[in-house]
Order: structure tokens, then C-alpha cells, then sequence
């Protein structure tokens, strides 16, 4: 593969990089079972073992699997050019409830997806990551006008490290809505470029990175907003616990003339210990005089008046913090529009809360 | 406002817009160069002529040894023309030079100068010794070398020494050789290091314990050779309990070659002292092509190493083609305050690319950053800015707000901020917003009676109200009028 960035390059500075190489050379081993990772639903159900098609544990459905050739610059991204898997919808067709499932036993695994959507199309796709070694994945996105995208990702490699890698062209009043949770032990980087591409076209990404012990999480999106009276949603939480590390990178980009851009970007951190780092970027970069862009970043520990409340309502002081924790962490995953990912989700979450707190 | 009313407007906006760099002037007095171009020879050259001890010749070298190991930085979003170091002098000195006691035993040419640099009202009033003025320090540096410093026993009874920096290294050598490069060290970046190597002159300020400065500090730089670049060196020192006010600003003349400007302050701060650093400047931004113009690659940083300490930064930068400075607070010392308030306004083709960066490392630390962001015309004007919390700093606290105006819509504004937290009792909060300013706001201004430019400088000042605010009484007039100025034409 091409060269892998290091930590001198500016976009690239916090990022595990260590952590990747060593999950690389790791040798594959036990296959971790996935049963219990299944949401309730019909839809489609894939799963790729090291970046391998399993056709007996599937029922693709309307996704097909073939050739991919990824266009990216992205270093990590370029690496996935191969089989992969593609999800193609003509104009008004509805498929939800798509569920794909990366199994990871060691060493690296790349794959590359596709999913395009016709003129009002509609589509929900949940992803979930386990294992060991190093994944890389990336995914290109095609909106038609007026298609919809409903993504969910859940990291939960329990070591390793997780490259995302999200391409995504947004066509005139299409929208993607798209919510990450790390809640795994594995490093990670969630990268994006979702370019809004026709008029009043809609953008999201955001979510929840919890780590704890060594592990350093980290996502780095950037928003392009290149029509008119464009929407983009950035909201994004961290937890970090141990020694571990997040770190949040969110952009917009206002393309000269992409007047009437609203777009939002809300970066927290929540530092259980005091050896835990949060490092935030809230990056603007806009070059029209008529847009909305407003960015609110905050790192600290639970709001001590919020904690006191509880306490005084008779909650002892770990099952306060616990609850001040979750509701920290629900701000990201309650955008999820599905109820049974989202409860998937919170259960995910809820599951590495009561482990660290 | 409705399309009718905007025509005249546009061609009264653009025939403002025409104007010329009102203070784009050049005085011709005889100078002394170094030769052309830039090695070993130049820095002894340098040093040889400001009569400087071994010590600080071998700094120098050291200086220039690392610098030419080392490449301009790049990640800034800055588009910088490359600069050919070799094609450029690195000192430039009037020819007479004597010392004076007043400024009417200057040149006259250089007090002309000085008139149409427009010093204030109020000093000129001290200088001619009228009564009850208040009362204001100059040290002027007219180029390289500070021709004149007024008001020196005043500050010599109170014990506050304040020298150019050549005579500090000269009557004392102690001082400044504690103090020099401790804050922005010889290796720090690429131009401080330049700076380093071949600071021409600057200013010495050392308030000793428990002093409070009688007067404010001021400082009028100048860039008046062709093709000089000026490498200004500012340290201020205040020992425990001192306080200290300095004031700096400047205009510069009209050119057609890009000038170089590498200054470097460092300010120390010991317990209980405080230090307020306010700056106005308005060099040469170019023409409406973007053509000449300053180019001002600063690097200014604060140690407040004390208990107590504070460092105030407040600048309004109206002027240079490219402006890359990040006036910073180093804040070591328990309980220590670091505060950057700026307004940056960017016009024509000028980019700016300024902020700050405030790294906790002591406990109860706070910080307070207010940076506004004007962009008009075909400029860039990006705020870049680091909050770092060490992971013993307990109970830093931080606030920044970030707003960004944008004139038409073909200026950029950006923000670049990052927080690093690496202590979980700290409480850090970032805002940030860009904005226009909204034909509501024009039309109730101009429905009262004010022409358009008036009404955008109203707006503006309002805009930038929390940051001239700050400002001493002499430079809050000044910029409010600079900023008006420096928007001249951009709304239509």
C-alpha cells in the first residue's frame, strides 16, 4: 500500500498511529462470535470475516458483492481498492434495516464499499466492527436528489485499530444522517468528507468515542458546503477514561457562494481521570458572507452543581455520575432515528459506562 | 436596503476604495546599510556595529547556525510568495547619530515623520511641554536604531529602565542576558530564530519588585529603508508586584517590494506582577492587486512564571499583506492570568493568520481569549488558536470566543482552534460565530442619518467593542478611527 502518514502531518497529529502498526502485525487467531450482535429486523444481513464475503452467515439482499475501484486521495482509504460490497437503489426505492457485520481475527483487512441512492431513495445501513488487528474500511456515497441515508457504526474491535474512511457527495435536498459510537478496546480513526453538493442538501456526522486504559479514539470530519442553503449537524461526544486519549477534529468548509449555509458543530469532552487527554478542533473555514456557522466546544469533568442535585435527590455519588455520564453520551446517539439501533446503541454504550465507571 | 439605493452607494464605496495608502510616505535621510544579503559576515557585521559583548555575538551565530538548518513554515493558511533572504539588507541605520534630550533637536525631516505618523495629540502636547499633559514614554525607533528616548529620568527615579535594547546589552549585560531568548528561545521557529541572528535593535523594559510604571510605554516602529527587512527585539521583564502598560504601533511607507518584518517580544512576568501589551498596527497592506506590502511574522510569547501573574494582550491589526502572530501566554505560576483580546481586520487581498496559544501548566490558571475577525474585499483572515492544560494544572479555567464578520462575499474567514486537555478539573468553553453584518442593522443606521461608511465603521466598532475596549485611552481613539479606514469602501 501506498504510505502511511505520520503523526508530523498537521491532519494527522493525533492520531494512534503506533497502535496501527502493532494491530498490523498481529497474527490472525479465534474467530469471535457474532450472534449476539444482530438487531431485531428483516433486512439484509452481511458479514465479512477479515475483509472475506461469508456467503453461508449472509442474506445480502440488494446488496451485491463486486469489484470496487475507490477515486480517493486518502492514504488509508486508497488501500481498500478490491472486492467489496455495493449497495445500488433506483429512484423511490426503500430497503432499511441493512446490517453488516466485520468480523476481524488479526494482522490487516481492507474492504471498500459503495452505496448509491436514485431520486428519493431510502436507505439505513448499521455496520458493527469486532475482533482483533487492523481495519480499514472506506466508504464512498452517492445522494441523488431527494435520496435519504440513515448510517449507524459501531466500533467494537476489542483491540486493534479501526480506520473509517467516509466519502460522501450529497445531492440537492438528499440528506445522510450518520452517527459513530466507539465503545470498543481498539484505537480508532473515523475520517470524513461529506461534500454537499446540491441546493439544500443536509449533512451529518457525529457520535461517541469512549476510551479507557491506552486506547486513543479519534475522528476527523470535515463538512464541504458547496450550495445553497445547505444543513450540516456535527455533534460529537468524548469520554475518556485511563490514560487514554480522544480527540475530535470536526471542519466546515463554505464554498465562495454557498450562501445560506446553517451549519452547527458541538464538540464535548469528558475527562474521567486526570491522566486522560481530550484534544478538540472545531474548524471553520468559510468563504461566503451569508451563512449560519456557530461552533461551541467544551472539555471538563460532570458539572459539579448538576452532580450536587442529584446527590441532594438521595442518588448516591456513582450512580449520579453514571447517570450524568449517559446523558452526556445520549446527546450523540439519541440522533439515531431507528428505536431498535438506537437502543443497540445505548446498550453498547451503557455496557462500557458500567465497566468504567 | 433596496437595489436603487446601493448603485450610488457602490460608486461612492469604490472611489473610496481608490484612495491611496494615506500614509504612504517615504523620508529620505542618509543611511548606513550592511551589505546586501545575508551570512556569518552580516550577523558580525550587525553585531560589530551595535559595539555588543562576545556573548552576544556567539548567541547571534548560534542563532543563525540553527536557522539555516531549518524551513519557513508552511501550515498556516497563508499563501507566502517565497522571499530570497539574500536579496535584502539586514541593517540600516540613520547616519547621524547622536544622543539627544528632546525630540526638537531631532532631524527635521525624521520629526515630519513623525508628524504624519500621527503621534497623539496628548504627546505631542508633552513633548512640547505643555502642563498637566498626560504623560506618555516614546522610544522611537526610527528604523533600526532608537534615535531618541524622551522621558528617561522620570522612569530612571521610579527605577524602571527602559533602553533600546542595544544600550541594555550594554549597561546591562546581566539583565539581559538572563532573560533574552528564555521565553522564545534561539531554536523556537523558523523566524524567531532569523530574528535571533539578526535583531537590529528593539526595546528593554525592566520594572523592578513592587514598582508600578509611572507612565505608559510606547514604542513607534517604523519601516523606512527600501528593501530593509526590520528584525525588532522586545523584552520586558516585570519583577514581583510590578506593573507595566507598553503601547506599540505603527505605520510604514508605500513600496513596491514585499519588506519582511520578524519581530520577536518575549515578556516575563514574575509573582504578583502584571504586564498589559497593546498593539495598533497599520503597516503598508499593499495595493488594490495585492502588490507590495509589509509582511509581519511575528512571534510574541508571555511567561507569567509567578504566583499571580498577569499578561494582557490586546492588539488591532488593520495593516500588513500577510500577518502570521500568535501572541501567547506561557502560564507557569500558580493562580497566573493570561488574556488576548484582538481584532483583525483583513481588506484587498491581505491575509492574516493570527491568534493565540494559552498552555497551562500552573494550578488555578485562567485564560480569556476574545478574538474578532473582520474579513472584506479578497482577503483571508483565519484565528488559530491552542488551549493546552497540563495534567497537573488543577483548576485552569479558559474561555474563548471566536466571531468572524464577513464584508461581501468574496473574503474567507476561518477558525482554526485547538483544545488539548490533559487535566479533568479544567473547564474550558469555546465559542465561535460568523456573521455579516444585516441590511436591518445598515438600514436603521443610514435611517438615522449616517452615510454608509459611517454606518459600517459604527457597526464594526460595535462589533469590536469588547476588544478596543481594553485598549489605553491615547490607542482606543486611534484604532476606532483605523478601523473605519482600513473598511473604507469594502460594503457596497
Amino acid at each position: 500500500m501506498t504510505q502511511l502518514p505520520t503523526n508530523r502531518m498537521e491532519a494527522w497529529r493525533w492520531t494512534d498511529l503506533a497502535a496501527l502498526e502493532a494491530a498490523r502485525a498481529t497474527v490472525r487467531g479465534g474467530v469471535p462470535a457474532i450472534e449476539g450482535l444482530w438487531i431485531e429486523g428483516d433486512g439484509p444481513r452481511l458479514v465479512f470475516r477479515d475483509g472475506e464475503f461469508q456467503l453461508d452467515l449472509s442474506t445480502p439482499g440488494e446488496v451485491s458483492i463486486e469489484p470496487i475501484a475507490p477515486v480517493t486521495a486518502h492514504p488509508l482509504g486508497s488501500a481498500t481498492a478490491g472486492t467489496g460490497w455495493r449497495l445500488t437503489l433506483d429512484a423511490e426505492r426503500a430497503v432499511t434495516g441493512i446490517q453488516i457485520v466485520h468480523v476481524a481475527t488479526g494482522n490487516e483487512n481492507h474492504l471498500p464499499g459503495l452505496i448509491e441512492l436514485g431520486r428519493d431513495a431510502v436507505a439505513s445501513v448499521v455496520e458493527t466492527f469486532v475482533g482483533n488487528g487492523w481495519t480499514n474500511r472506506l466508504t464512498t456515497i452517492r445522494l441523488a436528489e431527494g435520496a435519504r441515508l440513515m448510517r449507524s457504526v459501531r466500533l467494537l474491535q476489542a483491540s486493534g485499530f479501526v480506520s473509517l474512511r467516509e466519502e460522501a457527495e450529497i445531492g440537492q435536498a438528499a440528506s445522510l444522517a450518520s452517527v459513530f459510537l466507539g465503545a470498543g478496546g481498539a484505537s480508532s480513526r473515523v475520517d470524513g468528507e461529506l461534500v454537499v453538493a446540491g441546493d439544500g442538501g443536509f449533512a451529518e456526522m457525529g457520535g461517541a468515542l469512549l476510551t479507557r486504559g491506552e486506547q486513543r479514539q479519534e475522528c476527523a470530519v470535515t463538512v464541504r458546503h458547496a450550495a445553497l442553503d445547505g444543513a450540516s449537524r456535527q455533534i460529537w461526544r468524548a469520554v475518556a477514561a485511563d490514560r487514554s486519549a480522544v480527540s475530535l477534529a470536526a471542519r466546515v468548509d463554505v464554498a465562495r457562494g454557498a450562501q445560506k449555509t446553517d451549519g452547527e458543530q458541538s464538540l464535548r469532552g469528558l475527562l474521567l481521570h486526570r491522566t486522560a487527554t481530550v484534544n478538540l478542533k472545531p474548524e471553520l473555514e468559510i468563504f461566503a458572507d451569508d451563512v449560519k456557522c456557530a461552533h461551541g466546544a467544551t472539555v471538563g469533568e460532570l458539572d459539579r452543581q448538576a452532580l450536587f442535585y442529584l446527590q441532594s435527590r438521595g442518588l448516591p455519588e456513582g450512580p449520579a455520575k453514571a447517570m450524568l455520564t449517559r446523558a452526556f453520551v445520549a446527546d450523540a446517539i439519541d440522533r439515531i432515528g431507528e428505536d431498535a439501533v438506537r437502543e443497540a446503541f445505548a446498550a453498547d454504550a451503557e455496557a462500557w459506562l458500567s465497566e468504567a465507571l | 436596503m433596496t437595489d436603487t439605493a446601493v448603485a450610488p452607494k457602490n460608486a461612492e464605496a469604490l472611489a473610496a476604495a481608490n484612495k491611496k495608502y494615506e500614509w504612504g510616505f517615504a523620508t529620505e535621510v542618509e543611511q548606513e546599510f550592511a551589505p546586501k544579503g545575508l551570512n556569518e559576515d552580516t550577523v558580525r557585521y550587525i553585531s560589530a556595529k551595535k559595539g555588543e559583548p562576545e556573548w552576544m555575538l556567539d548567541w547571534r551565530l548560534k542563532a543563525f547556525r540553527l536557522w539555516q538548518t531549518m524551513e519557513a513554515p508552511d501550515w498556516a493558511k497563508l499563501n507566502v510568495p517565497p522571499i530570497d533572504y539574500q536579496d535584502a539588507y539586514y541593517y540600516a541605520e540613520p547616519k547621524q547619530k547622536k544622543t539627544i534630550a528632546s525630540l526638537d533637536e531631532l532631524d527635521p525631516e525624521i520629526r515630519r515623520t513623525y508628524e504624519k505618523l500621527g503621534i497623539p495629540i496628548a504627546e505631542q502636547e508633552v513633548l512640547a511641554g505643555v502642563e498637566g499633559a498626560r504623560k506618555v514614554a516614546v522610544d522611537a525607533v526610527f528604523d533600526s536604531v532608537s534615535v531618541a528616548t524622551t522621558f528617561r529620568k522620570e522612569l530612571e527615579a521610579a527605577g524602571v529602565i527602559f533602553r533600546s535594547i542595544s544600550e541594555a546589552i550594554r549597561e546591562y549585560p546581566d539583565l539581559v542576558r538572563r532573560w533574552l531568548g528564555k521565553v522564545v528561545p534561539q531554536r523556537d521557529n523558523y523566524f524567531a530564530t532569523l530574528n535571533s541572528a539578526v535583531f537590529s535593535d528593539g526595546t528593554f523594559v525592566y520594572v523592578p519588585e513592587g514598582v508600578r510604571c509611572p507612565m505608559e510605554l510606547s514604542t513607534y516602529f517604523r519601516i523606512n529603508a527600501e528593501n530593509t527587512g526590520q528584525f525588532e527585539r522586545t523584552l520586558i521583564v516585570a519583577d514581583k508586584g510590578a506593573y507595566v502598560s507598553y503601547l506599540e504601533g505603527c505605520t510604514a511607507p508605500m513600496r513596491d517590494e514585499n519588506q519582511l518584518h520578524a519581530a520577536v517580544v518575549e515578556l516575563v512576568a514574575l509573582d504578583d506582577a502584571e504586564i498589559k501589551y497593546s498593539t495598533v498596527q497599520n503597516w503598508y497592506p499593499g495595493d488594490e492587486n495585492g502588490v507590495g506590502g509589509i509582511y509581519n511574522f511575528v512571534t510574541k510569547r508571555a511567561l507569567c512564571q509567578g504566583r499571580n501573574s498577569k499578561v494582557s494582550w490586546t492588539q488591532v491589526e488593520t495593516g500588513s499583506a500577510i500577518t502570521w502572530k500568535y501572541p501567547s501566554c506561557v502560564l507557569n505560576g500558580e493562580n497566573s492570568v493570561g488574556e488576548f483580546y484582538s481584532v483583525a481586520v483583513t481588506n484587498g487581498r491581505q491575509q492574516a493568520d493570527t491568534g493565540t496559544k494559552m498552555i497551562h501548566n500552573g494550578k488555578g490558571s485562567r485564560s480569556t481569549i476574545v478574538s474578532k475577525g473582520i474579513s472584506a474585499g479578497r482577503s483571508d483572515n483565519t484565528y488559530r488558536g491552542l488551549v493546552r492544560v497540563a495534567p497537573g494544572a488543577e483548576g485552569v479555567r479558559n474561555f474563548t470566543q471566536c466571531d468572524s464578520l464577513l464584508l461581501g462575499d468574496q473574503c474567507g474567514a476561518h477558525t482554526v482552534p485547538y483544545i488539548e486537555v490533559r487535566n479533568p478539573s479544567a473547564q474550558i468553553e469555546h465559542e465561535a460565530t460568523t456573521s455579516k453584518i444585516s441590511e436591518d442593522q445598515m438600514f436603521y443606521a443610514m435611517q438615522r442619518g449616517l452615510d454608509q461608511e459611517a454606518a459600517v465603521a459604527l457597526i464594526v466598532n460595535g462589533f469590536a467593542r469588547e476588544v478596543l475596549q481594553q485598549l489605553p485611552m491615547e490607542f482606543a481613539v486611534e484604532a476606532q478611527k483605523l478601523l473605519g479606514i482600513s473598511l473604507e469602501g469594502s460594503v457596497g
